[in-house]
């Protein structure tokens, strides 16, 4: 791209979104699931997570971000499911690299924790990897808004 | 002659030298006078590694007429100013007249005269012109003279050089644009003065006085002609990059000392700035980092490297553009990338937490929306796809569910509504429903139906 001029576009879903999705996520487990017990509350806790995480892949961008591709692909991989996305144009440029050396050892090293946090990440030129980050924080905290309104709602009084 | 007085310059006896002199020589000793009373005008241009020397040699061409007196009552040491300024201006003013008439009256050979003291500062630049009336011409060509031509200056010695940029021209030969070489730039002229009275080569001096305060390039132009063209390179660095300046030095050296040498420089220096343009960018920085060294070479990568450096600015823009963005959602007030990333780590130890959190506290993991969205859901994937959030319309197409359970659902949605969600969930209830006006129920009717009891779903 030459310019950079075109506008970033981070545009999240409502929240109604996420808190469908993760709800939806969270029936299903429910319905894979009969009542654990408490012993094992941490795979609870880890499906819980997962769930959480995927929900919030589906909800916020499906697969059009990159990084929600790279978590249904990792969560696929967990549970030995083979997980097809649609052919697009603007296929992850991973295995193309583009002839700008993307590499610039001083922001790389910053740049490589942010990558090692964005899922997806690894693959991804800085400036691209910045704007994941930031549809990724959005939705990270649109998720974090749901599920703790969930959990307040659910919260035994 | 000349050396002889080259020598009583150097030995700063300015006053004499300069009546003596000025007529012929640009005063080495105008960098002598560590002060500047000319600093006034000076000021007012943002002239950068600005010697005393060279800050005299600017303003003498800010305002001829005016600076000159107070310029060369600078060369004085900052003593005498006024008088010996007086009388300094009318040599000076001969001499710039001279100078400036020069090239219409003196063979190129009186370059030599000139350029031997042109201790890369006004002097030489004066001396310059005498060295071609083709070289005046192509000097009113550049844009930077737009302020007044020489022949302006030559004629009326008005202010043809309100453009600082022109200034910078000789400042540049003398005082490359690099900071670092401001010091250095002043010792080499001094020693190219030097260097040139020994030799006493037309030009040659000059040439290696530009070089040498170009921050030590090391490169002895042998050209007379070289000073005039060095103006233009200075313009040419101070628009591009020093680069330039130095390679102009090693083509001159090659060339002839007067029109030919010009003329092949000054093809040399039209693909070379256009080039450079595209280069300054980068080439500016690495400016920086190669006072010395990175003249010779600076060019060349740069041209090499044009469409590179041209990308890697642009993509540096996208990052910073990204990075800009980011900032503004992360609400940090540092560029620190490991704030962000601070950010997003606590955002995710937050959705542990908090999964952890309805792990324990719904350990049956029922949800009273379950049945609902069941549903929903069939509908949702036939309908939409997950990345479109929901339009509020939607609803309509969802089948009714018992008012009951209904009530129990968004009894539980209001209560976390009451707990301080803005309704979100309430309204992914109603939408769910189809009826936006589904009110919740009482919570405390739902109190106790809030546990597990009333989360079974009967779908």
């Amino acid at each position: 791209m030459a310019s950079a001029n075109k506008p970033i576009n981070t545009d999240v879903p409502e929240k109604d979104v996420f808190a469908l999705h993760f709800l939806q996520s969270l029936s299903n487990l429910r319905r894979q699931n009969t009542f654990n017990s408490p012993e094992k509350t941490n795979d609870r806790v880890k499906k819980i997570k997962k769930v959480a995480y995927v929900s919030m892949a589906r909800a916020a961008g499906g697969t059009n971000r990159l990084w929600s591709r790279a978590l249904l692909r990792r969560a696929a991989k967990e549970n030995n499911k083979v997980v097809r996305f649609p052919r697009r144009k603007k296929r992850v440029t991973c295995l193309r690299r583009r002839r700008s050396n993307r590499r610039d050892p001083v922001e790389e090293e910053e740049a490589e924790r942010l990558r090692n946090l964005v899922p997806g990440g690894g693959g991804m030129e800085i400036s691209k990897l910045m704007e994941e980050t930031a549809h990724y924080i959005k939705c990270l905290s649109m998720q974090v808004k749901v599920m703790q309104c969930l959990v307040d709602g659910l919260a035994p009084k | 002659m000349d050396v002889s007085e080259k020598d009583e310059l150097r030995n700063g006896d300015t006053t004499v030298n300069y009546d003596d002199s000025s007529a012929n020589n640009p005063h080495p000793d105008w960098r002598v006078s560590g002060s500047n009373p000319v600093s006034a005008p000076i000021d007012s241009y943002p002239t950068e590694n600005l010697i005393s020397s060279s800050q005299m040699m600017e303003t003498l061409w800010y305002d001829p007429t005016n600076v000159q007196a107070v310029g060369y009552g600078g060369f004085n040491g900052g003593g005498n100013a006024s008088s010996s300024s007086n009388s300094f201006r009318g040599n000076i003013d001969r001499s710039l007249e001279m100078g400036w008439n020069l090239p219409n009256l003196l063979p190129p050979k009186g370059n030599g005269m000139f350029l031997p003291n042109a201790s890369s500062f006004l002097p030489p630049s004066m001396a310059q012109f005498p060295a071609d009336s083709g070289f005046i011409e192509r000097a009113a060509r550049f844009s930077l003279f737009s302020g007044g031509s020489f022949s302006d200056m030559m004629n009326q010695q008005q202010q043809p050089l309100g453009n600082p940029e022109s200034i910078g021209l000789f400042l540049q030969g003398q005082c490359p644009s690099n900071e670092v070489n401001v010091g250095v730039a002043h010792n080499d002229t001094s020693a190219a003065m030097k260097e040139t009275n020994k030799q006493n080569v037309p030009g040659s001096g000059n040439v290696s006085e530009d070089t040498q305060s170009s921050g030590g390039n090391g490169q002895k132009g042998g050209e007379t002609s070289s000073k005039g063209f060095d103006s233009k390179k200075r313009k040419r660095n101070r628009q591009n990059s020093e680069a330039d300046q130095s390679q102009r030095p090693q083509q001159s050296e090659e060339g002839d000392n007067n029109g030919g040498g010009d003329k092949k420089r000054i093809d040399e220096q039209s693909p070379n700035s256009q080039g450079n343009k595209t280069n300054s960018g980068k080439q500016q920085g690495k400016q920086a980092s190669d006072p010395k060294d990175g003249y010779i070479h600076a060019q060349a990568r740069g041209q090499a490297t044009n469409s590179h450096s041209l990308a890697e600015r642009v993509r540096r823009e996208k990052i910073s553009e990204r990075m800009k963005f980011l900032q503004d959602l992360v609400r940090l007030q540092q560029v620190m990338l490991d704030e962000i990333i601070n950010y997003v780590q606590s955002l995710q130890r937050q959705v542990e937490f908090l999964s952890m959190k309805l792990a324990t506290v719904n350990p049956q993991m029922d949800f009273n929306l379950e049945g609902l969205l069941a549903k929903d859901a069939l509908q949702l994937r036939a309908g939409t796809s997950s990345a479109t959030p929901f339009p509020p319309n939607m609803p309509m197409v969802y089948p009714p569910l018992p008012h009951g359970f209904m009530q129990q659902t968004l009894s539980c949605m209001g209560r976390t509504e009451a707990n301080g969600w803005e309704g979100d969930l309430q309204n992914v209830i109603q939408i769910n429903y189809g009826a936006g006006d589904v009110p919740p129920d009482s919570p405390a009717a739902t109190d106790a139906s809030l546990p597990s009891s009333n989360m079974k779903v009967e779908p």
